[in-house]
C-alpha cells in the first residue's frame, strides 16, 4: 500500500467524529415512517486496502438485507505520513416485501491515516450498539503484537486463512490472539465455512449404512482446490483426519495419514481452475467414492463405486463459492467451531509446506 | 484400539462392518463421525415413505414440495424411497410429472429441473384400492425389494394423507399385510394426519385402531401448527429468557388472548367443514396445543414423552364447560353476508353445498380456566373465525397494570395507562412484540403506549421452512416432540365435547356476525365481563 493511499469513492455522508451519534439520529429523523432502523449484531471490518472499502461497502449493504447490523468499515492507512481520522455514515435499506417497508442498516466508515489508525479500539468501542455481539473481520495479516485491549471485546473473530501468503505464522498469530483474557471470543475462519457444503456433501454421502461401513477401510484420498485455495484444501483433509483419527506421519518432506491401525492413507493436494473444492476421491480396496463440483455449479454430484453394491449418484447442494454467502452463512449459524480448532491440529505442519 | 474395519456401535458393542451388505437390514447403525457438528437435531433415518392419498391436494400441496425443499437443502437421508399408494391407474412417469407441477406451484423453493430429476427418481406411484388387502401384499413385496436396491434398511414411515374415512380400512389392511411390522433391525412408523377423531369417542375408536397396528412411539399425530416456527419458539422465549418466566404466572398475568382468524370462508371444503365447524376444527387440536406451549410447566428435558408429559398437564388442568356453563362461557356464531376486503361475500348458509338449516358455528369465543396453582384465576380468551377481517394467529399474554400511584391514576389530569401486552405472533409476521409506555416528549406529562418489535423474516433474513418440512424430517428421524400423543388428543376432544353437548342441548343459540366484522356482539360481552376487550389485530 503507498503512502498517498485514499478512498476513490465516498462511502455515504461525510461526518465529523465526534458528531456520529448526532449525524446518525438526524439520518433516521428526516426519514419518513416506512423505515425502520434494525441491528442484531455489531459488524466491524477492518482493512489495509483503499481499494477494498468499495468492494466492502456492497458486502456490507447485500449482507444488511439478510443480516441487520451496525456495520463499522475501518479503513487503516499506518504509512500514511500525516496523522488524520475521517468518518462517513451511510445506511444501507432494503424492502421488507411487505407494501412500502424497509429495514435500515447503519454503517459508519473511518479513514485512520498514520499514527491515528492505532486509534482502531477506541473507534470501535465508541461506536458499538450496545449489548449486541461484536463480530470483528479482519482482513489481511495480523498483527504480531496483538492488542489486548480490542481483541478481548471480540465475540467472534472472522478472518479468511484463503487470503494468507504465510498461513503457519498467521495461525500462531491467531492461535496467540484466541488465548487472550476472554473465554467467548469464537474463532471464525471464512476458509472453514466455505468448506461446510462439502463437508455436509460428504457426511451425507456416508450417511449411506452401505458406504459408512467402508470408511474404516479408506487408503486413498485426492482434494482438488482451485489456485490459491491450497489452505483450503488442506483444512478438509485436516477435518477429515480429526474425525477419522488419521494422524499425520512425515517422513522425508513427505506426508501420509496413519490410521488407528497402522495402516497408511495416502493424500493428494491437486490445483486445478474452478471452486475452491472442486473433486474429492477417495479410495478403499472395495469401494470408489467421488464428489465432483462442476465450475458455476450449485451442487455437488457424487458418484459411489463399490464390489457390493450397484453404483449410485447423489446431488448435494454446495451453495454459492462468494465471500457474500460464506460470511452469510458464518453469522447465521452462530456456535462454537470446536471441529476447527481439531482439524487444524491434525494437518498444522503441512501449512508451511508446499 | 479397535481392530481391522470394526467400529463401535451405539452402546459400544463391536461389530465387524466388513460383513453387511446393502440388503442387511441387521447392519448396525453407528454414528457416523463425519456428522459431528454438522447437525443439532436427530438424523433422519434411511426409509421408504409410503404416502396414502397420494393423488390428493395435501400430497401435490404440501407433502411433496416439503420433500423437495429438504432434499434441495440436503437434509433427506441419502436412502429414501417415495412410494404414492392411490386408486387411481396411472404410471409412474404421469405420477411424476403431476407432482412436478405441483411442485413448481408450491414449492418455497424453485424448482431446479436438475435436482427435480434426481429427487423424482426416488418416486414411484403403486396402484391399489385401500380395501384390497393384496395391493398391500404387493406393496410388501416392492418395499422389500426397495431395501435391497436402495438401502432403506427395511424402515418404513406410513403416511395416511387420505380422507379420515379411509383411516380404518388402511390402518387394517396394514397389519393384515404385516406392514406394521418391520423387518428385524428396521422400524415401521404411521403419520396420521388431522382429524384425530370428531369426538372423544370417535377418537379413542381411532387411537384403538391406530394402537392395534402401530405402538404409540410409533405414531406421529401430525398437528402442523406445531412444526411452525413460532410455535416451536414458545418454549425459547419462555424458558430461554429469565426474564419473562417469573411474570408468567396469575400474580403478573392479568389474562390471555388467543385469536385465529382468518378472512377466508368454507373455499370448497364446505362438506367437511359443515360437519366439523370451528370448534372441531381449530380449537380441539391447533388452538388447544397453543394454548398448552403457553401454559405448561417447563419439561424436565427436551424430550418429546416430557413435553407431552406437561402438555397434557395442562389440558387435565382445564375447567370443564358443561351444562348452564356453556352458555356463560362459549359463544358460537356463523357468519352473515358481508364484505371482506372491499368485496361482497355470501352468507355461511348461502355458500356452496352448505344445508340451508345448518347451524354448523364458523366462529368460536370462549373463556377458559387453567386452574393449577400458576394460573388460578387466570382468564384465558380464545376466538377462532372465518370471514373476520384479517388473517391473525397470535398469543397475547395481558400483564397486570401498574400500581394505581403516579403515573397510574384514573381521573384527574392523568388517563390510566394501556396494560403491559406480550404478543406471541404465530403467522403471518411472526415474532414476538412488547407494549410498554413511555413519555411523550415534551414539558408536560403525557404517557402513551409504544411497542417493542421482533420479526422473524426481518431479523433472520433467511426463509421460514414449511411446517411440514420439519415435520417429515422429525419422523423420520424418530422424534415425536412436535406431534400430539394419544393422552393429548383424548383430553382436548373430552374438554371440546362438553362444550359441545350442551350447544347440541339447544339451550344456547347460535349467533350471528357480519362477515368482515370481528365476530358476534355475544362474544364482545363474554370478554368484556371479564373487564377486558378483545385485541385489535
Amino acid at each position: 500500500m503507498s503512502t498517498t493511499d485514499t478512498l476513490a469513492i465516498s462511502p455515504g455522508l461525510p461526518v465529523e467524529i465526534g458528531r456520529i451519534d448526532k449525524e446518525l439520529g438526524k439520518l433516521w429523523e428526516s426519514g419518513d415512517d416506512s423505515k425502520t432502523r434494525a441491528s442484531l449484531i455489531n459488524l466491524v471490518i477492518y482493512t489495509e486496502s483503499a481499494e477494498s472499502v468499495a468492494a466492502n461497502t456492497d458486502l456490507i449493504s447485500r449482507i444488511a438485507s439478510d443480516h441487520a447490523c451496525r456495520a463499522i468499515l475501518i479503513f487503516a492507512n499506518p504509512s500514511a505520513p500525516e496523522p488524520a481520522a475521517r468518518a462517513w455514515i451511510s445506511a444501507h435499506c432494503h424492502s421488507t416485501g411487505k407494501g412500502s417497508s424497509q429495514i435500515c442498516s447503519e454503517q459508519i466508515t473511518f479513514q485512520l491515516d498514520g499514527q491515528t489508525s492505532a486509534a482502531v479500539p477506541n473507534v470501535v468501542f465508541s461506536h458499538l450498539d450496545s449489548d449486541l455481539p461484536l463480530c470483528f473481520w479482519w482482513q489481511g495479516d495480523f498483527p504480531v503484537d496483538p492488542d489486548e485491549n480490542l481483541w478481548s471485546w471480540v465475540d467472534r473473530l472472522i478472518f479468511d486463512s484463503q487470503t494468507w501468503m504465510e498461513p503457519s505464522i498467521q495461525f500462531d498469530r491467531v492461535c496467540g490472539i484466541s488465548h487472550l483474557a476472554r473465554s467467548r471470543r469464537v474463532l471464525c475462519d471464512l476458509n472453514w465455512t466455505r468448506l461446510l457444503t462439502a463437508r455436509f456433501a460428504l457426511a451425507n454421502i456416508f450417511d449411506h449404512s452401505s458406504v459408512l461401513v467402508d470408511l474404516p477401510n479408506l487408503r486413498d484420498l485426492s482434494v482438488t482446490h482451485a489456485p490459491g485455495a491450497r489452505t483450503t484444501g488442506i483444512l478438509l483433509v485436516g477435518w477429515l483426519a480429526a474425525q477419522l483419527g488419521w494422524k499425520l506421519e512425515s517422513v522425508l518432506g513427505s506426508h501420509c495419514f496413519r490410521d488407528k491401525n497402522n495402516n497408511e492413507i495416502r493424500f493428494h493436494l491437486r490445483e486445478v481452475e474452478g471452486a475452491s473444492i472442486s473433486r474429492v476421491e477417495f479410495n478403499s480396496p472395495t469401494m470408489e467414492i467421488l464428489l465432483n463440483r462442476e465450475a458455476n455449479s450449485d451442487f455437488f454430484h457424487a458418484v459411489i463405486r463399490g464390489q457390493s453394491i450397484p453404483e449410485f449418484t447423489q446431488i448435494l447442494p454446495a451453495g454459492r463459492d462468494s465471500l457474500r454467502e460464506h460470511l452469510l452463512m458464518e453469522l447465521s449459524r452462530g456456535g462454537l467451531h470446536p471441529l476447527y480448532a481439531k482439524a487444524l491440529k491434525a494437518i498444522r505442519p503441512l501449512l508451511g509446506a508446499e | 484400539m479397535l481392530p481391522r474395519a470394526c467400529i463401535a456401535g451405539r452402546k459400544g458393542v463391536v461389530f465387524d462392518l466388513t460383513k453387511y451388505e446393502m440388503s442387511d437390514t441387521n447392519a448396525p447403525v453407528f454414528a457416523n463421525p463425519l456428522r459431528e457438528g454438522l447437525l443439532s437435531r436427530a438424523l433422519a433415518e434411511p426409509c421408504s415413505l409410503v404416502i396414502f392419498g397420494a393423488t390428493g391436494d395435501l400430497t401435490h400441496r404440501k407433502l411433496i414440495p416439503a420433500l423437495y425443499n429438504l432434499n434441495s437443502d440436503g437434509n433427506l437421508p441419502p436412502a429414501l424411497s417415495v412410494v404414492g399408494f392411490a386408486r387411481r391407474d396411472k404410471s409412474d412417469e404421469q405420477f411424476r410429472g403431476e407432482l412436478l407441477e405441483a411442485a413448481e406451484k408450491f414449492s418455497r423453493q424453485k424448482i431446479n429441473p436438475e435436482l427435480w430429476d434426481g429427487f423424482a427418481s426416488r418416486i414411484s406411484y403403486h396402484r391399489s384400492e385401500f380395501n384390497n388387502v393384496e395391493g398391500y401384499h404387493e406393496l410388501a413385496r416392492r418395499l422389500d425389494e426397495m431395501d435391497k436396491t436402495h438401502g432403506t434398511r427395511g424402515n418404513r414411515l406410513f403416511y395416511l394423507a387420505a380422507g379420515p374415512d379411509q383411516f380404518e380400512t388402511i390402518l387394517n389392511n396394514l397389519r393384515e399385510s404385516g406392514l406394521n411390522i418391520a423387518p428385524e433391525g428396521g422400524w415401521a412408523r404411521v403419520i396420521v394426519e388431522k382429524p384425530f377423531g370428531t369426538d372423544h369417542p370417535s377418537a379413542v375408536a381411532l387411537n384403538s385402531l391406530v394402537e392395534h397396528a402401530f405402538h404409540e412411539r410409533d405414531t406421529y399425530r401430525i398437528d402442523h401448527y406445531l412444526g411452525k416456527e413460532t410455535a416451536q419458539n414458545i418454549m425459547v422465549l419462555r424458558f430461554a429468557n429469565a426474564i419473562f418466566e417469573h411474570l408468567w404466572n396469575s400474580r403478573y398475568v392479568d389474562h390471555v388472548q388467543i385469536t385465529a382468524s382468518e378472512p377466508l370462508g368454507v373455499e370448497g371444503r364446505a362438506g367437511y367443514y359443515d360437519k366439523s365447524g370451528a370448534m372441531r376444527d381449530m380449537v380441539q387440536n391447533h388452538l388447544l396445543q397453543l394454548l398448552c406451549l403457553t401454559a405448561m410447566e417447563p419439561p424436565t428435558d427436551l424430550s418429546a414423552d416430557a413435553i407431552r408429559d406437561e402438555k397434557v398437564k395442562v389440558l387435565r388442568s382445564l375447567r370443564k364447560i358443561e351444562g348452564a356453563d356453556v352458555a356463560k362461557y362459549a359463544v358460537r356464531a356463523q357468519y352473515s353476508a358481508g364484505t371482506v376486503n372491499g368485496k361482497r361475500v355470501a352468507a355461511y348458509l348461502d355458500e356452496q353445498n352448505i344445508p340451508l338449516e345448518s347451524e354448523t358455528e364458523t366462529f368460536v369465543a370462549l373463556e377458559l380456566r387453567v386452574e393449577n396453582w400458576r394460573w388460578a384465576g387466570v382468564p384465558f380468551f380464545m376466538r377462532v373465525g372465518k370471514r373476520l377481517p384479517k388473517a391473525a394467529t397470535e398469543i397475547a399474554l395481558h400483564f397486570k397494570g401498574a400500581p394505581p400511584v403516579l403515573f397510574n391514576q384514573t381521573g384527574g389530569t392523568q388517563s390510566s395507562l394501556d396494560d403491559n401486552v406480550l404478543v406471541i405472533r404465530i403467522q403471518p409476521d411472526e415474532g414476538v412484540s412488547l407494549r410498554m409506555s413511555a413519555k411523550l416528549p415534551g414539558t408536560s406529562l403525557r404517557i402513551e403506549p409504544v411497542k417493542m418489535d421482533f420479526h422473524y423474516g426481518t431479523s433472520f433474513g433467511r426463509p421460514t421452512p414449511e411446517a411440514y418440512e420439519r415435520l417429515l424430517l422429525d419422523a423420520m428421524a424418530g422424534d415425536a416432540t412436535l406431534f400430539a400423543r394419544r393422552d393429548e388428543v383424548e383430553e382436548a376432544w373430552k374438554f371440546v365435547d362438553a362444550i359441545r353437548a350442551g350447544w347440541e342441548s339447544g339451550k344456547d343459540k347460535l349467533a350471528f356476525y357480519r362477515s368482515g366484522s370481528w365476530g358476534p356482539s355475544e362474544a364482545d360481552a363474554l370478554i368484556e365481563r371479564a373487564g377486558a376487550t378483545w385485541r385489535r389485530l
